[in-house]
């Protein structure tokens, strides 16, 4: 640790911490879409009929199959210049990630809700209650309790992909610390703080969503 | 007077395996019909074929003489919230404890105010003796009290008939008489029942008629006593006696 | 027609070109991480504690960092204090020990997972630690682990386009640039979509067959 690093550090370290927090903003955008869109295909997978699971799946394989960066270059150079208005590359990121996440978080739902036993759907019917609202009161609550764990794996996941974002030139962390880099030539120390600062985030989200589960804890619930 | 409940004719197969052949059998207001026979007779089935769990390939029910029409499934519900169901393994909402379990259908399916409701679901717990765990979870209930907030559950929509799948089965023996006396106090009121179960002496006070099934046919039903003691069909008689050797060693 | 023949003529060679280099950059960082990710795996279950201590330090760092700021430390920071690698080997160097810290989580989980009573049969019979942890518990444990590690590999086949950020040009940093020249951003990199899906198939499929097999002679 020379004295110049440490003093390149001191420089950037309010500079960085700013850009976290647009790394969180895109981390949580996207995994906020990614529900919004992964919840109804989970259902679809589950509930509906051949083709349309077949759909799904095919979304999902697509999405999960193709590397982040080349989905980046592709929305952003490739269907940007398809459309007539310009997208800035904040949205571009968070309309990416949110795609593959939930591709991602379809799994994930549809995981949870069929591990539920399907002795509580039968109830739910028994007493009169229409499909809908079977899912709605009686498997999604304890479905989305399941999924949490899993949130959490898929949020560190998103937060460190975020900062790939940085090829779309998003002013993240990532990108803010090789600014300063290459203004005080302390790359490694830069690359270092950037690195833990990360480590930081993600200690921060995991600990808040497993404070969530605990909270949210029925008595005495195994699944 | 029409019965309560009419099945006619119903068929049901899984795969090539005829689980259900020509069941027919009707059963007007008031009377306990107890299903007994050997494990695989199809009695489960049979239950959830009636309020359509496990829809049947053919054969029709009707309802205080009204056709249920399975592919309507408006009708459907409608017709669900008037046949209570109770099942072998409970399967009480595991997210909401007691009261909420009673209490949920009443304001989502029927739509009652929050606090009628309520009223209502401390009701019968009340009713099965368990006002004092209403805030409770499932899990931290015993299996007979998980099945007593069941009946509760199902009583709370002011079922017309009960249907009743090995209530007990699944209990451990000193927490079935909890049980049953409920089950027995319910029949003593006039509540109309289908029951199937494993328990003969219970069911033999009980019931106005015992049905025997085999191989997802009736083989034959009649009076308690004339099915335990004096049944006409061989295969009736064969089971009958090896249960009640059973029964009279207790 | 010109499209077709641009295709042809320009983009395939190129692409397949960057396809090699795509290969070359995932074989020997998949073997390295999983070979790496063993040993640190067992490592964190049976070593002392002043090695589960650092080994523990070392998952922790490499799964929390971005794999893009590993990559960057290599080749950029390793630079600034006179370590001059390639782009090649410092995409290598990020991927394998990147990649071995997740392999050593999965490893680590499935050792954890062997009944005590494998071990205890073994050292009735006289085994000693080394040789029930490489004869008895590993093998089984292998197997175990290969769902998770086979995702990892799947992972890395994705994330081996971050090595263009570094300068190290394989298929996405290919495309990129005749993209960039051609201005054909949707048709090239739709192709280069289908063959990654193609490589994340084929491994995936590749994975279940070795997960079918192995099935047979282990639970």
């Amino acid at each position: 640790m020379t004295s110049d690093g440490i003093t390149a550090i001191q420089e950037g370290f309010f500079y960085l911490l700013q850009g976290s927090w647009i790394n969180l903003t895109v981390v949580v955008g996207a995994m906020v879409f990614g529900f919004m869109l992964g919840l109804p295909l989970a259902l679809g997978q589950i509930y509906s009929g051949k083709t349309t699971r077949s759909i799904i799946s095919i979304y999902v394989w697509f999405f999960r199959g193709i590397p982040l960066l080349v989905f980046l270059f592709l929305f952003y150079f490739g269907l940007v210049s398809f459309l007539d208005f310009n997208l800035s590359a904040f949205s571009v990121a968070i309309i990416v990630l949110g795609l593959i996440s939930s591709a991602y978080q379809s799994q994930i739902l549809r995981g949870a809700i069929l591990s539920i036993p399907d002795g509580q759907m039968k109830a739910a019917r028994a007493l009169g209650m229409s499909d809908t609202k079977a899912i709605f009161y009686v498997i999604l609550p304890q479905a989305l309790r399941i999924s949490i764990p899993a949130w959490s794996n898929e949020y560190s996941i998103l937060l460190k992909d975020s900062a790939v974002t940085y090829a779309l030139g998003v002013s993240e962390l990532m990108s803010r610390a090789n600014h300063v880099a290459s203004r005080t030539y302390q790359h490694l120390h830069l690359y270092l703080l950037a690195g833990f600062m990360f480590m930081l985030l993600t200690y921060l989200g995991t600990r808040s969503l497993a404070a969530l589960q605990k909270r949210l804890k029925i008595p005495g619930y195994t699944h | 007077m029409d019965p309560i409940l009419s099945v006619e004719n119903l068929y049901k197969q899984f795969g090539d395996r005829p689980v259900l052949s020509d069941v027919s059998l009707s059963i007007n207001a008031g009377e306990i019909k107890v299903l007994i026979g050997p494990s695989g007779a199809g009695k489960s089935t049979l239950l959830q074929s009636i309020n359509y769990l496990v829809p049947p390939d053919s054969g029709r029910i009707l309802l205080e003489g009204r056709l249920v029409n399975g592919a309507d499934k408006r009708a459907l519900c409608g017709y669900r919230q008037q046949v209570g169901m109770i099942f072998q393994d409970f399967n009480l909402f595991d997210h909401l404890n007691a009261v909420s379990n009673i209490e949920i259908a009443l304001i989502r399916v029927k739509g009652l105010h929050k606090i009628a409701a309520r009223q209502r679901a401390m009701a019968e717990l009340d009713r099965v003796g368990l006002t004092s765990h209403a805030n409770h979870y499932p899990a931290e209930l015993s299996g007979g009290q998980k099945q007593r907030v069941s009946i509760a559950r199902a009583l709370a929509m002011d079922p017309k008939i009960m249907l009743l799948d090995e209530p007990t089965s699944a209990l451990d023996p000193e927490l079935i008489g909890e049980v049953l006396s409920v089950i027995g106090k319910l029949g003593q009121a006039g509540m109309t029942m289908i029951l199937a179960t494993h328990q003969i002496a219970f069911a033999r006070n009980l019931a106005t008629e015992m049905i025997f099934m085999e191989a997802g046919k009736i083989v034959e039903q009649g009076t308690p006593d004339v099915i335990l003691n004096h049944a006409c069909c061989v295969r009736t008689r064969e089971f009958c006696s090896s249960i009640t050797d059973l029964t009279s060693n207790q | 027609m010109e499209e077709i023949v641009y295709i042809q003529h320009t983009v395939f060679p190129a692409l397949m070109q960057g396809l090699g280099v795509s290969i070359l950059l995932i074989l020997p960082s998949a073997i390295c991480g999983i070979c790496l990710g063993v040993v640190t795996g067992t490592l964190h279950v049976y070593g002392s504690p002043v090695t589960r201590f650092m080994v523990n330090g070392y998952v922790l760092i490499f799964r929390g960092f971005p794999l893009i700021i590993q990559l960057y430390i290599w080749y950029f920071g390793l630079a600034r204090i006179g370590i001059f690698l390639s782009p090649y080997t410092a995409s290598v160097l990020g991927f394998s020990l990147c990649s071995a810290a997740y392999h050593s989580e999965y490893i680590r989980g499935a050792l954890l997972s062997i009944k005590h009573g494998q071990a205890l049969a073994a050292q009735a019979l006289g085994f000693t630690r080394i040789q029930t942890i490489l004869f008895i518990i590993l093998p089984q444990a292998m197997r175990r682990a290969l769902p998770g590690c086979g995702n990892e590999i799947i992972y890395l086949i994705k994330y081996s386009s971050l090595a263009y950020m570094v300068t190290c040009i394989e298929l996405t940093g290919k495309a990129k640039i005749l993209a960039s020249a051609s201005f054909k951003y949707i048709e090239v990199f739709m192709i280069v979509g289908v063959i990654y899906l193609f490589l994340v198939t084929l491994a995936s499929s590749l994975l279940s067959r070795l997960e079918k097999g192995w099935g047979r002679c282990f639970l």
